[in-house]
């Protein structure tokens, strides 16, 4: 609980010089703002042929179907960074609200097995009828990574000791290992069927899904909007379900709101570019470690924090092994899988 | 108890000079075992896209050659390919006993703490890399794979107050997807014919073995059963904890160190055969202790039978279930072996926090 107390301590501290943290922070957000903007059209400059900058901006602002360089930006590389932008904020904010709820440092959508949940569904959802119209792609998603939540939190909270940090991590992992084996069989049963879908279940942003994009990205915003308005309700729930019922907060629809919350993230992210491990976990913690404990501030820092990394990795994903692209999900878990080892450590200390 | 078989016959001698508890349960469950393993290895041999019958099978595995066809069928594929299976099952199996033995923790398993995975990345990197030497060097390298992310783990988990066993899985859970995501990535740079095969051997697929094969895992296991044989005795002492085992006279840390190699080392050489097979070193001890009480001796045998008959199975169904098409046995061991993890996650102790 040593992570509950220091965050406790740093809420305390930030509510005596609140209306300075209140102007750093707002003032914080447009340099975020910022920063993604420069990710992007670097993220847009990038790749088999690097284009300038002014090219960039010129094929963002000034739109002429004539130039080729102008047509690689409009119709492959401007999907793919807006991709990252949604997923990246998504992932993050799902995993800053996770943890927060379930008082876990270790909880994100992958570690506890929404994500296989989702790519699952979509898998058996192709195999059984073949096609699935991308208008239900994503609520497919939805229903297994909602399906999944449940079950992990049962199998959990039936352990001894109850739905602690380490029996959700255990009982993620391995539903994700069982779902992960089942889509595999699949798999071999179908190869025709499936072997569009290996590059998407490695997690990857290079399908440039943008018909799933515009049905996806309504929902996503619409989630997103909802995690703001959950935000400060969330920062009562984090010190603990009595203090949050003491201060008027209705714990149990409130954790409903968040799980559908949750999911519709998830389930998004997942139709549009697979699963991508770890970043739920990463961005919240890194956030954290600058804004406090109020998810008010929490909330959008990650999402646009997360937007901005998505965009890093995925660069660091394009040029490191050039002319070959690495799957972006190989390049979360590559980041991601040594925080979650410290946290472990830094939890039993 | 009138109807069950009880675990334990007490005989003593006239006048109890001496008494000798005989574990009859648990014998009689070895022998049913080893008739269960023998059939289950025989029905195998008449399963697949040749159609044999037992008798056939068995005038060809005793040399009389009924056709040439099933001299070859039998001989050169499905033979070697089972007595991989057996073998690989019996290594795992006894490879989760130690590890639960050593961690003291009943979740533990080869492919759970990242063992597998390291052997797993090792032998991806070599045959990328260096797809020349990769036979001969193969089980040294995996051993080597997973001696290090062995100590990765034991060196991360351990902190100024010792160890703690719930610690090595989640760090395991995090080496592991560090690791296979590093794997990944190797599969991606690596030549697209290289990474198809490396690949099918990472999901765990008997497939392919022959009697090179046999000959390592067979080699390896007579290497490696002794150290664990001469091991168990203090095995029985450190199941009842460090100290106890201590005051008991047992060089606790020696001896911890002796079997995480004995075990890494079992698990090493499965996996370099075969490719990473999950959850049968977390299966097979626990079963073992639930179908029969008995010492730690007796307790090996048993995990190692119903190791290797899990594996035989797996490796049967995989290939008979949906033929022509082969599910490799890694995916049919996870399939089968995640509930039985649920299930005791469900039973393990709360003692057991972080």
């Amino acid at each position: 609980m040593t992570t509950q107390a220091s965050h406790n301590a740093m809420s305390s501290s930030t509510a005596d010089s609140a209306s300075g943290a209140w102007l750093a922070y707002s003032a914080g957000l447009p340099v975020m703002v910022g920063v993604l903007a420069v990710m992007f059209g670097w993220h847009i400059a990038v790749g088999a042929k690097s284009l300038p900058l002014s090219t960039v901006l010129n094929a963002l602002v000034q739109y002429d179907p004539t130039l080729f360089d102008h047509m690689i930006i409009r119709d492959l590389r401007l999907p793919r960074a807006i991709i990252a932008v949604l997923v990246g904020a998504a992932l993050s904010v799902a995993g800053a609200l996770m943890q927060g709820v379930t008082r876990n440092p270790l909880a994100e959508p992958g570690i506890l097995g929404l994500m296989a949940g989702a790519s699952f569904a979509v898998v058996m959802a192709i195999g059984v009828f073949q096609t699935v119209p991308t208008v239900w792609l994503p609520w497919v998603a939805a229903f297994g990574a909602m399906v999944t939540a449940v079950v992990v939190w049962l199998i959990a909270q039936w352990a001894p000791g109850g739905a602690t940090p380490l029996t959700l991590t255990l009982a993620g992992a391995a539903i994700t290992a069982f779902l992960g084996a089942l889509i595999s069989v699949a798999h071999l049963l179908n190869q025709e069927t499936f072997e569009q879908l290996r590059v998407w279940l490695a997690g990857s942003l290079s399908g440039r899904r943008v018909d799933v994009l515009s049905v996806a990205a309504p929902w996503l915003c619409l989630a997103l909007g909802l995690a703001m308005v959950l935000s400060r309700k969330v920062t009562v729930l984090a010190m603990g379900d009595d203090v949050a019922r003491g201060l008027g907060v209705r714990t149990g629809w409130l954790k409903v709101q968040v799980l559908l919350c949750v999911v519709v993230l998830t389930a998004c992210s997942v139709a549009l570019a697979g699963p991508l491990g770890f970043v739920g976990l990463v961005i919240p913690h890194v956030v954290r470690l600058f804004i406090g404990s109020d998810y008010r501030w929490i909330v959008p820092y990650s999402a646009l924090v997360g937007a901005a990394y998505l965009l890093g990795v995925d660069i660091i994903a394009r040029l490191a092994l050039r002319p070959q692209e690495i799957a972006t999900g190989i390049m979360t878990a590559m980041v991601g899988a040594p925080l979650f080892i410290h946290l472990v450590r830094q939890r039993a200390s | 108890m009138t109807t069950r078989l009880s675990h334990f016959w007490v005989m003593r001698l006239p006048g109890e000079r001496l008494s000798l508890r005989l574990p009859v349960r648990a014998l009689v469950l070895a022998l049913v075992l080893t008739l269960a393993l023998g059939s289950l290895i025989a029905v195998s041999l008449t399963i697949g896209s040749y159609d044999m019958s037992l008798a056939q099978v068995f005038a060809t595995l005793l040399g009389d050659e009924v056709s040439r066809q099933m001299t070859t069928v039998v001989w050169e594929f499905r033979f070697p390919r089972t007595l991989v299976a057996a073998f690989v099952g019996t290594m795992l199996a006894l490879s989760g006993a130690a590890l639960q033995n050593v961690t003291r923790n009943g979740l533990a398993d080869p492919s759970l703490v990242g063992i597998s995975q390291g052997a797993g990345l090792a032998v991806v990197a070599l045959t990328v890399i260096w797809p020349d030497q990769s036979s001969a060097l193969r089980p040294w390298v995996a051993f080597a794979g997973s001696l290090v992310v062995a100590a990765l783990i034991q060196g991360l988990s351990w902190n100024r107050r010792g160890g703690s066993s719930i610690r090595f899985i989640l760090m395991g859970i995090g080496v592991a997807a560090f690791i296979s995501a590093i794997t990944s990535a190797l599969m991606t740079y690596g030549q697209i014919d290289r990474a198809m095969s490396a690949l099918a051997w990472l999901s765990g697929s008997i497939n392919a073995a022959g009697w090179s094969e046999v000959r390592m895992v067979a080699v390896w296991c007579a290497v490696l059963m002794p150290p664990l044989l001469i091991l168990s005795r203090s095995m029985s002492a450190l199941q009842m904890g460090e100290s106890t085992a201590v005051g008991l006279g047992v060089r606790a840390s020696v001896i911890r160190y002796a079997l995480i190699s004995v075990a890494v080392g079992l698990a090493a050489i499965a996996t370099a055969a075969v490719g990473p097979l999950g959850f049968v070193g977390l299966i097979a001890p626990h079963m073992a202790r639930r179908l029969a009480r008995s010492g730690v001796g007796l307790h090996l045998l048993l995990t190692a039978l119903i190791g290797a008959f899990v594996v035989t199975l797996a490796d049967l169904l995989g290939r008979a279930l949906f033929a022509p098409i082969q599910i490799p046995a890694g995916l049919v061991t996870a399939i089968i072996g995640v509930p039985v993890f649920i299930y005791l996650l469900q039973r393990t102790q709360a003692k057991s926090a972080l």
